[in-house]
């Protein structure tokens, strides 16, 4: 019976099974008609790999999923396997070695990757930044071992070498430039030697060094409207993508995807324009209730527009007055994408710590702006209730947070903050 | 805390080497716990002081980065608690910790992997998400919840497995057991509360019943599962505000995967 390779084309941790196959002699066939996100899902390949990860290899003793394990067990169908060494202690630095190309490498890679999906055009921002000391901190220690080491164990390749050269693959294919890996030298004679062994180039084929770090749309720079989005940017995205693209071995990154019209825009016209409230809003200096909430509500469109109360879900962390502001106001800056859509006041509430932070926010449209949750992810910080107009006390609560009310629900003001 | 009993050894047994380790971390009875199943006698080094010891330059010579726990064998250091463990159940031949085929073997080798990228590496970003963060309040928080979401995944799938299989491989106790139990255990001591273990009823079973094995308690001792979930620590400021008294060593020995070396 074959041994049967799950994977998608181009998986840098299927290769390692199948470098291993060439190296010991064994006969893998690939699955055929494998469609990453439809093909791990199913009810079948589940039993197979309980969290859909890719690669599995399939026995006639049943499954195996994790690619170093897949790996191993190739390795293991030929006795004596110089991919093994030829002692104890050389079976050891093998496994060693494997570790940390798992965890040092390819985790390491992955941090860097994610990282720079969140947060893209930013500078010097600390996940990325901590994810880049720590990666060239395992490639120093790394480029320092193979400084008087051909290989990494002993003086032939081994399963050790097989599985650091895929976990180094995937970094030079998409984020490590020549650049990079120049503080690397001994990595670098390394890896070029071995991905073009005969056994390792009939798999992997020919490596192109990425040229630049992976570009990724900003979402400050553009305008709303236009930008392209690419579905990775997200941190809710990543959430969800990331059991199986944390090891990535469901999925190797889509391209960003051009981002269709804002369905916002589409929406039928309704006879309360935003920017009228904002300018009533902001040029009432006197008899505030009286002409600016007298104001609002006349022209407020409860079909066209939705109103919603937001409060802090961690309220207890809001123990440093100006950190707490600063938190609020880096909200609105990322709520910035939303302007056309969007009135918000956010309210910071509070004697003495914690503050409580409170907010009412106008919408376009009956539901909170997919554009918002998506793009902002302070979103998920917050809980979020619609108003109920009919409600003449939720009614008043929206005047009260308009107007910045003090005392604010028997207390005082800290800071009241406006997007508009 | 985690038990600091040291295993008492036999003289007769084989000499695996020197364990160089912290006390209560919590990887080193990995290689601990494989040495009782083995007849293995592992010295412990004296004098080991987490954040001093394995920074020195002799200490970096065998653990480039300063992983904890290390083993001295007679033929050369080596690092990783996973790795150190497979060595030690290696010096016993035909060894039952390594299941008695091939599949098993695979199997075996397909869990530990498991425990190191879904369990260990996921209690590591909820910890330290909760803990250390990254330098944005508000973001430590959304990570944080990402991250337990994350780890529940994996526990389920980890639960799922272990209602139809007393053991993660074959009929005994098998090195994927004493990996995962090891690295479960950091957990329970330190941020996953009974609320949250009781949601995989096979896990529980499955931790509760390995922790009592007798080459278990030897080493590890009693384990407190903790009270009370820290509250997400706030970078900018400064200590923890949770009431969670954290009763294990968050920082797992010296390796803490997704942090500068947090102390």
């Amino acid at each position: 019976m074959a041994l049967v390779l799950y994977t998608n084309a181009g998986n840098t941790n299927a290769f390692k099974a199948l470098i291993t196959a060439e190296y010991s002699g064994v006969k893998l066939e690939l699955a055929k008609d494998f469609q990453p996100r439809v093909s791990n899902n199913t009810p079948e390949f589940l039993k197979m790999s309980p969290l859909g990860r890719v690669p599995v290899l399939e026995t006639p003793d049943g499954a195996i999923f994790e690619s170093n394990a897949i790996a191993r067990y190739v390795a293991n169908l030929k006795a004596d396997n110089p991919l093994y060494g030829s002692s104890l202690i050389e079976y050891a630095r093998i496994e060693q070695w494997m570790g940390f190309a798992s965890a040092e490498i390819y985790a390491g890679l992955v941090r860097w990757l994610s990282a720079l999906r969140m947060f893209p055009g930013i500078d010097n921002d600390p996940t990325k930044e901590l994810a880049i000391v720590l990666l060239k901190r395992s490639l120093d220690a790394l480029n320092t071992h193979l400084a008087n080491n051909t290989y990494l164990v002993g003086h032939s390749v081994t399963l050790a070498d097989v599985v650091m050269t895929c976990s180094l693959c995937r970094g030079y294919s998409r984020i490590m430039t020549k650049a990079f890996t120049s503080d690397f030298p001994h990595v670098e004679r390394y890896f070029w030697t071995m991905v073009n062994q005969p056994n390792v180039k009939k798999v992997i084929g020919k490596v192109k060094q990425v040229k630049a770090l992976p570009a990724v749309q900003s979402q400050r720079k553009a305008p709303a409207k236009e930008q392209a989005k690419p579905k990775e940017v997200k941190p809710k995205e990543v959430k969800k993508e990331a059991p199986p693209p944390k090891a990535a071995e469901a999925v190797e990154e889509e391209a960003p995807k051009p981002k269709p019209k804002n369905p916002l825009d589409l929406l039928p016209p309704s006879k309360m324009i935003l920017d009228e409230w904002k300018r009533l809003y902001s040029n009432t200096k006197t008899n505030f209730r009286e002409v600016a909430i007298k104001g609002f509500w006349d022209m407020y469109d409860p079909e066209g527009y939705s109103l919603w109360f937001c409060e802090y879900k961690y309220n207890e962390e809001n123990t440093v007055s100006f950190v707490t502001m600063n938190k609020v106001g880096g909200f609105l800056q990322r709520m910035n994408l939303a302007r056309k859509y969007a009135f918000g006041k956010m309210l910071v509430i509070g004697q003495n710590p914690p503050f409580k932070v409170k907010g009412l926010w106008l919408f376009r449209g009956q539901e909170i702006p997919r554009l918002v949750i998506d793009e902002c992810y302070d979103m998920e910080l917050y809980e979020w209730t619609k108003v109920d107009i009919s409600d003449e006390v939720q009614k008043e609560r929206v005047n009260a947070m308009i107007e910045d009310q003090e005392p604010f629900e028997g207390e005082p003001l800290l800071d009241a903050k406006c997007f508009k | 805390m985690i038990g600091t009993a040291h295993p008492k050894v036999r003289t007769d047994r084989p000499r695996g080497g020197v364990l160089y380790t912290n006390a209560g971390n919590t990887n080193a009875p990995k290689a601990l716990i494989t040495a009782e199943y083995s007849g293995v006698k592992l010295e412990l080094a004296k004098d080991f002081q987490l954040e001093v010891s394995n920074y020195t330059p002799e200490f970096l010579k065998m653990s480039p980065i300063g992983m904890v726990p290390v083993l001295k064998t007679p033929d050369g250091a080596i690092f990783d608690s996973n790795t150190i463990a497979r060595y030690v159940a290696k010096l016993k031949a035909d060894s039952p910790l390594y299941g008695s085929s091939l599949i098993e073997y695979a199997h075996i080798e397909q869990w530990m992997d498991f425990s190191a990228t879904e369990i260990e590496a996921g209690l590591g970003r909820w910890i330290y998400t909760a803990r250390f963060g990254f330098g944005r309040t508000g973001f430590n928080a959304l990570m944080c919840v990402f991250a337990t979401k994350v780890l529940k995944i994996s526990l389920d799938a980890l639960n799922t497995h272990l209602a139809n299989n007393t053991y993660l491989v074959g009929r005994s106790v098998t090195l994927a057991d004493i990996v995962i139990t090891c690295d479960l255990c950091w957990g329970y001591s330190c941020i996953m509360t009974k609320a949250f273990t009781s949601e995989f009823p096979h896990v529980e079973r499955y931790f509760w019943t390995m922790m009592n094995q007798p080459n278990f308690k030897k080493v590890i001792g009693e384990v407190k599962q903790v009270g009370v979930v820290p509250a997400v620590q706030s970078q900018s400021e400064g200590s923890s505000q949770g009431a969670g008294q954290s009763q294990g060593d968050e920082t797992k020995g010296g390796k803490v995967r997704g942090s500068s070396s947090q102390g």
